[in-house]
């Protein structure tokens, strides 16, 4: 029915245990990945623009992460970005209540919302559907 | 005086004119010399004449023997005569005669005055036969021979036969009656042939020969001579026999003048020569007498003009018997500024004119005056005028004694300085107000020399603050300089230097060293002084900040204290936010989940989930039990422990692991090393830090781990270095030490470890510094207080 693909950037493993859950059921994602920091996203999606391969739609992405954190994501994915040619809607997803992270993701412009954890099954199907 | 001037006057005259005297004593030995020389002229002149008499005497004494000698033959011949009157054997008598006399030319005797006998007739036929009586030629002096009736000498005469000849005729009277004469004929030649004449120096003498003629009465002369003669030249004698006259005529009768004349040339030189010395002689004396004469007035002149400045000065001048203190003399201005009369003022002593309080200084300076140990001096000082006020004077005493003498009279220059004194009393007055008003000022208050920092004042205030006294500090040149804390040296002198150089007045804090070696905190306020728009000085304030500045260390250190519990609230605040929000998330997600479970599979699935997140939530309370125990600071007991020992436990405790990774660790701490800690932190911290080198080390290399410990500004600091994957510290520095942060996707890393670590150590007062290069290594030195 949809041809959506969502990354789950996170390095809690029970968190993603929780997210896989939450995509299946929703029904809306033709496949999800999961990547444990920045890093391992950014390469991966480095390896698909080279091959041509499909572009996420989107990304929830954490903010406090090992070898390369949220904010740190998104400068790298800034560089990369003259070379995408489809829009990926990214997502802050963090348990952080600290208002300093609103207002930092709120100014980024490649960031088009701050979701809160825990993320619910609602909030997905709203942000799919955007 | 006067006496001695006009004796002077007397001898003057010749003094000052040399030129007079000159002549004078020229004229003198002029006389003198002509009289000696004409005296020397008649000497010798006579001398010359009696020389030439005494010559002539004895030709003529030679000629008249001679005669004599005629006479006799004369007599001779005449014998031959007998009674009868006819001559006898008269020619044997005349050869006789002819041979004896070698004069004779021949021999006559005429009787009768008539030549009948000649002997030789030969050569004098011609004169037989004449009468002589008769002949006007010979009667004449034939007549003389008889009046004289001496034998008398005619001619000379040419003789017939040549030549001059003198015939001597003798009158012979027989029985007495006139017989005739027995003449002899004599030449002039012979007659003159006289050794006398022969030996006269022909260069000095002509001989003459003259004669009367007894007819003419004309003086006739015989011999040739080649010049002209002058009788005046010449000595003369009278041959009577004859009626001759002999001359000895002076060849060189002008041979005196010459000598003379050079002689007396020379006397002239003599004379001028004497003359002219006598005027240099006398010269010499006349300049000087006229210089004298010139000094002598310039002196009166000087004399009036001393006397005229002593009297019109602007300065009161007074001379003074130096031993009793009488006042001699004084001028107007001095007996105007004590207001006495000049004749008051000389009934004084200066004893009475002197401030009393000031004649103790007078005395001293007068005996030192008097032994010569000084040769004036200059003072001021009090004198009272006569109307009872106070003036102050500027005194210059002047001694007139000669040093090494006994001490008569001064001379006294005094100046009035009243006006100056109660200037300068206001001055110093005000500058003691002054003084007295920047030593009341709370700080210290200076001036220095922009360029060179030498200060030029610094107030009293600097021994309350620094403990120097202000002459120490003035006397050494870069005082201020050399007693700045050295910590903050560089940076004052700097700072100053910059601000001078903009002329701008600044406001700083430095620190000083004070004299008990203490730091004293001040607070320097700087005025730059610009003249001609250069620093020329810096004066300021320099206030003791000591106090406040502790007190805002104070405040700093609480600040700092209050700053680090809030970065500590804030990290707190994280572990909330994140930490257990991020568990609470996840189990209320689980629980949702559990909710639309379809099987009971799946559900027992969430409810295994939920029991590992539990779990992980029960590990973060631990751990947040655990910070909140540190910073609390609970029970916190700290004893001195040996590190070697604790460090070799943990290396036991973590033996396993060191052997599974094949780790080096070298190791330089010491025996002996003791520290003051908590024994449960220093665990603590040795644990995690090994740990955390062990576990992040470098896989392609033989992990080596460095533990050292030194000293460092007087703290113990203990070193842990690793070769492992290091971290990047540009990237994550400012978060490495933050509670769950982790640099590694290491499957122990809990993002915990360091920040414990952190806590402790910073609750034992210490701290910990990290040093670290990707992939090259990381090292924590970790500071024991």
């Amino acid at each position: 029915m949809t041809e959506k693909t969502i990354w789950v950037v996170d390095d809690d493993p029970i968190y993603q245990i929780i997210m896989k859950k939450i995509i299946h059921k929703s029904n809306i994602f033709s496949s999800a990945y999961s990547f444990t920091n920045g890093k391992e996203a950014i390469d991966t999606l480095k390896q698909i623009i080279l091959k041509d391969e499909k572009i996420p739609d989107i990304i929830l992405l954490d903010i406090e992460m090992p070898i390369l954190d949220g904010w740190g994501f998104m400068d790298e994915i800034t560089i990369l970005k003259s070379r995408i040619d489809v829009p990926i809607q990214i997502y802050i997803s963090s348990s952080s209540i600290a208002i300093e992270d609103k207002e930092r993701a709120k100014n980024n412009t490649g960031i088009l919302g701050y979701m809160c954890k825990p993320v619910t099954l609602d909030d997905l199907i709203k942000i799919a559907s955007v | 005086m006067k006496l001695t001037k006009s004796s002077l006057n007397h001898n003057k005259w010749f003094l000052l004119k040399p030129k007079l005297v000159g002549i004078l004593v020229f004229l003198f030995f002029c006389i003198i010399f002509s009289l000696i020389l004409s005296q020397q002229y008649h000497i010798s002149k006579k001398a010359k004449n009696d020389a030439m008499d005494t010559n002539l005497q004895a030709i003529n004494k030679s000629i008249e023997q001679s005669l004599k000698k005629n006479y006799v033959d004369a007599l001779t011949l005449a014998l031959t005569i007998n009674d009868k009157g006819v001559p006898e054997h008269f020619q044997s008598i005349g050869k006789q005669i002819l041979a004896s006399d070698t004069n004779i030319d021949a021999v006559q005797l005429v009787p009768n005055g008539i030549i009948r006998f000649t002997y030789p007739l030969k050569g004098n036929e011609g004169a037989t036969g004449i009468n002589i009586l008769t002949n006007k030629k010979y009667r004449f002096e034939a007549l003389k021979a008889i009046e004289t009736r001496k034998m008398y000498f005619a001619g000379p005469f040419e003789l017939n036969q040549g030549g001059l000849g003198i015939l001597g005729r003798l009158a012979i009277y027989k029985n007495n009656k006139f017989w005739g004469f027995s003449a002899i004929l004599i030449r002039l030649n012979t007659l003159l042939e006289k050794p006398e004449i022969e030996k006269l120096d022909q260069s000095k003498y002509y001989f003459q020969f003259s004669k009367i003629n007894p007819i003419t009465k004309k003086e006739t002369f015989f011999l040739n001579t080649k010049t002209k003669l002058n009788p005046k030249n010449a000595v003369s004698s009278f041959i009577p026999d004859g009626d001759w006259k002999l001359y000895l005529f002076d060849k060189k009768p002008n041979e005196l003048l010459l000598t003379f004349a050079i002689r007396s040339f020379l006397a002239l030189i003599l004379a001028s020569l004497i003359g002219f010395l006598t005027t240099s002689f006398f010269k010499k004396p006349a300049e000087l007498e006229i210089l004298l004469k010139k000094q002598a007035d310039k002196l009166l002149k000087n004399e009036i003009k001393f006397k005229s400045v002593f009297d019109q000065a602007a300065v009161g001048i007074t001379y003074v018997d130096t031993n009793s203190g009488q006042l001699l003399e004084a001028n107007k201005k001095y007996c105007d500024l004590l207001g006495y009369t000049e004749q008051e003022i000389k009934q004084k002593k200066i004893q009475s004119i002197v401030h009393p309080d000031d004649l103790q200084e007078s005395f001293l300076n007068f005996e030192k005056l008097k032994k010569g140990i000084i040769r004036e001096y200059s003072t001021e000082r009090r004198h009272i005028t006569k109307s009872n006020d106070i003036i102050w004077i500027k005194l210059t005493i002047s001694p007139l004694w000669e040093d090494n003498t006994y001490p008569t009279n001064h001379i006294a220059i005094v100046e009035d300085v009243t006006e100056r004194k109660l200037a300068e009393e206001a001055i110093f007055n005000s500058q003691q107000r002054i003084e007295s008003l920047i030593n009341t000022v709370d700080g210290i208050v200076w001036e220095c020399n922009a360029k060179t920092l030498e200060f030029t004042f610094i107030s009293k205030k600097v021994e309350d603050i620094l403990g120097y006294t202000s002459e120490e500090w003035i006397n050494t040149p870069d005082f201020w300089v050399k007693h700045i804390y050295h910590k903050d040296k560089d940076f004052t002198l700097k700072y100053c230097a910059e601000q001078t150089a903009q002329k701008l007045n600044h406001d700083f804090e430095y620190r000083m060293i004070a004299k008990d070696g203490s730091i004293v905190w001040l607070r320097d306020i700087v005025n730059v002084i610009v003249e001609n728009g250069e620093a020329k000085n810096l004066r300021g304030i320099m206030i003791d900040v000591t106090k406040n500045k502790e007190i805002e260390n104070d405040l700093n250190n609480s600040f700092n204290l209050v700053s680090e519990q809030n970065k500590r609230l804030l990290n707190f605040s994280y572990i909330v936010s994140h930490n257990l929000r991020s568990h609470t998330s996840n189990i209320s997600s689980i629980v949702d989940l559990i909710d639309s479970s379809e099987s009971e599979e799946e559900k027992e699935e969430m409810i295994q989930l939920l029991k590992s997140v539990s779990d992980s939530l029960n590990e973060t309370m631990l751990n947040l039990n655990e910070i909140v125990n540190i910073q609390t600071n609970v029970g916190l007991v700290t004893e001195n422990l040996n590190l070697k020992q604790y460090l070799d436990n943990t290396l036991a405790i973590l033996s396993d692991q060191i052997e599974l990774k094949g780790v080096t660790v070298v190791s330089s701490i010491k025996n002996d090393i003791e520290v003051n800690y908590n024994p449960a932190y220093l665990e603590s911290v040795l644990y995690n830090l090994i740990s955390n080198a062990i576990r992040y080390s470098h896989h392609e290399r033989h992990p080596t781990i460095h533990i050292d410990c030194f000293n460092e500004s007087k703290k113990t600091v203990l070193q842990i270095s690793d070769n492992g994957i290091g971290i990047d510290l540009n990237k994550n520095g400012h978060k490495i030490f933050g509670m769950y942060k982790k640099f590694s996707t290491h499957k122990d890393s809990k993002g915990i470890g360091l920040f414990i670590t952190k806590n402790q150590i910073d609750a034992m007062g210490g701290s910990i510094t990290v040093e670290s290069e990707p992939n090259l290594g990381t090292t924590f030195k970790v500071y024991i207080s």
